[in-house]
């Protein structure tokens, strides 16, 4: 259990973080009538900024809790995050200023708004925005297991294993419902750089203490090979989780929103190209998993935990274990936070999603009035959807729920960023496209993991002998259904594409 | 004079466009070649290659991404 000088930095972190949350609904306060206001801050955030909000959609529950757990509980196959976010922003900072300037010009919000125009199809946008908002419940439930294993470690004493971990949930459940109510996108922005800054001191701390103290050579002597590098059967695996990974995190509508609100395209292009240094803190992270085995005391607490949920806890061990107690409580606030602000931000673009283009598509004549309410009850019941899926795969396998959301939100790439390269696609052949990738997809779930609970979102199927990224063959379904029709109604569609440019 | 002119800026736009592509792309071939970077040796700190490797890149593809985003935001236009 946490000591009192750590609970006490805690404690303090954290009302200074409660107090930026509610002050940023008046802060840069314009027009919030205009969506372009709420949404998008105004889209007037330089390169410097953007950077920050879009980096903060990097360090998440994703990075603190899911991949250090399953290089510490499967091994170096969970690096593929590394050259994830190196090459990710090789394909944003020519697609997103892309998505900008259309947006700009079109007055787009979201990504459904873009295809709704570009491909005239009500039904394509509204299905579009159905699984962006599906797609987030899975990676708003890692953030919450993000928050739950901070508490548990924190209240790790006060009871049984169970007891604790019921109460760490039930605790990060309310918290991440209250704030998201009251404090809205703009107070997720703010704390989103006093989170950053916490996280970007502690991460450097421990890493620094841990590398000192413990060493990688110790650290490594035990372990097998697959913890050194892949073992041959993985090579495939890791190149279809990174690639796919990279093509997916900007499909997501928060990665959407923070690069429109840039103030334009130029600075976008160079806050994008310079992300990959935000990747270093999250590789050492991942070396978290590697480090938990050296230090000896970390790895006597975490072999009390059942294996299923062990490796959610490496990082707050590795720190609680590290660091003197009070290091170790602004530690913990930054994870805890880490996961806080992200699912906020999530949710809200989630009800963005539903209000802008789903109900107001349905009953266009809803008051603003009651447009707000929408929102604000439908982020409520999203949180309590998400709480759901936390228990889809056990707690050290959180990382496959952010590889569930990219399964499904994949499915939305030939709509919207083929939809920035050419006009050409059918609007059908996209819809059918989508529906097959998502269902096919779901059902290779199923059979990778024989029906049972979910552990995995690798499989091994034919023409292909090894394991593979279910969302890289589910994408290829679906792009093969999008241009066989595609190609077939080519001919009787020369009129109602809309052309531009 | 005024059709050669404009030929010429299209042909340095047209290499720009090259320019930036091949900087953008040339990470994705260092991290794509996964049996070159799979492996223990060289290690660095007791840290094997694998890992070191793929954390320089970070630096690496940074690096190459600004340069193409700076020469095509001066050069190429929007």
């Amino acid at each position: 259990m946490l000591q009192i000088d750590g609970t006490a930095a805690f404690t303090i972190l954290f009302a200074v973080f409660l107090i930026l949350g509610f002050y940023g609904r008046y802060w840069r306060k314009g027009d919030l009538s205009k969506l372009d206001e709420w949404a998008l801050g105004g889209r007037r955030f330089g390169a410097f900024i953007v950077w920050f909000l879009v980096g903060a959609d990097l360090y998440t529950a994703y990075t603190f809790i899911a991949i250090p757990s399953s290089v510490f509980s499967i091994g170096a196959i969970y690096f593929f995050a590394v050259p994830y976010v190196a090459v990710t922003f090789g394909i944003a900072m020519w697609a997103m200023p892309k998505l900008w300037k259309v947006s700009k010009k079109e007055g787009h919000v979201t990504g459904a708004d873009f295809v709704r125009k570009h491909f005239n199809s009500r039904s394509l946008a509204i299905l579009v925005a159905l699984v962006g908002i599906v797609a987030e419940l899975p990676y708003i439930a890692l953030q919450i297991v993000g928050m739950l294993s901070v508490m548990f470690v924190m209240l790790y004493g006060l009871g049984s294993i169970k007891l604790v971990s019921d109460l760490a949930l039930i605790l990060s459940f309310v918290i991440l419902a209250i704030f998201t109510y009251f404090s809205g996108l703009r107070g997720a922005t703010l704390t989103a750089i006093f989170k950053d800054a916490i996280i970007l001191f502690t991460v450097a701390l421990v890493i620094i203490v841990a590398v000192v103290n413990i060493g990688f050579t110790k650290s490594f002597q035990s372990l097998p090979v697959k913890y050194y590098h892949l073992l041959p059967l993985q090579v495939n695996a890791y190149w279809s989780l990174f690639l796919m990974s990279a093509l997916a995190l900007y499909l997501y509508p928060h990665a959407i929103t923070g690069s429109l609100s840039a103030k334009d395209p130029k600075s976008l292009r160079i806050s994008q190209s310079l992300l990959p240094l935000y990747g270093v803190g999250l590789a050492l992270l991942a070396l978290f998993g590697i480090l938990a085995y050296g230090s000896s005391s970390t790895h006597a607490f975490l072999i009390q935990i059942p294996a299923a949920s062990r490796g959610t806890y490496v990082v707050p061990a590795l720190i609680f274990y590290t660091l003197p107690s009070w290091l170790t409580g602004v530690a913990f606030l930054g994870i805890f936070i880490g996961g806080l602000v992200p699912a906020s931000i999530m949710a809200i673009s989630q009800s963005n999603l539903l209000t802008r283009n789903i109900i107001k598509e349905i009953k266009p004549n809803l008051t603003s009035k009651g447009e707000s309410l929408v929102a604000k009850v439908g982020t409520i019941i999203f949180l309590f959807i998400a709480l759901g899926f936390v228990f889809l795969f056990p707690l050290s396998y959180s990382v496959q729920l952010q590889l569930l959301g990219g399964i499904l939100i994949l499915q939305t790439l030939p709509s919207v960023f083929l939809g920035l390269i050419t006009n050409k696609l059918n609007k059908y052949g996209l819809m059918t496209g989508l529906i097959v990738g998502i269902g096919y997809g779901l059902y290779l779930m199923e059979v990778a993991n024989h029906f049972k609970p979910w552990t995995t979102t690798l499989i091994t199927m034919p023409p292909f002998n090894y394991p593979l990224f279910i969302g890289f063959i589910a994408l290829l379904a679906n792009l093969v259904v999008v241009l066989i029709i595609s190609l077939i109604a080519l001919p009787f569609s020369k009129k109602n594409t809309v052309t531009e440019n | 004079m005024m059709s050669s002119n404009s030929a010429n800026v299209n042909k340095s736009k047209g290499l720009i466009i090259v320019i930036s592509a091949i900087l953008t792309i040339i990470p994705f071939f260092a991290l794509i070649d996964i049996p070159f970077y799979n492996r223990t040796n060289p290690e660095l700190g007791g840290l094997p290659f694998f890992y070191w490797y793929q954390i320089l890149w970070l630096f690496v593809a940074a690096a190459l991404f600004a340069t193409a985003g700076i020469i095509y935001n001066r050069y190429g236009g929007e």
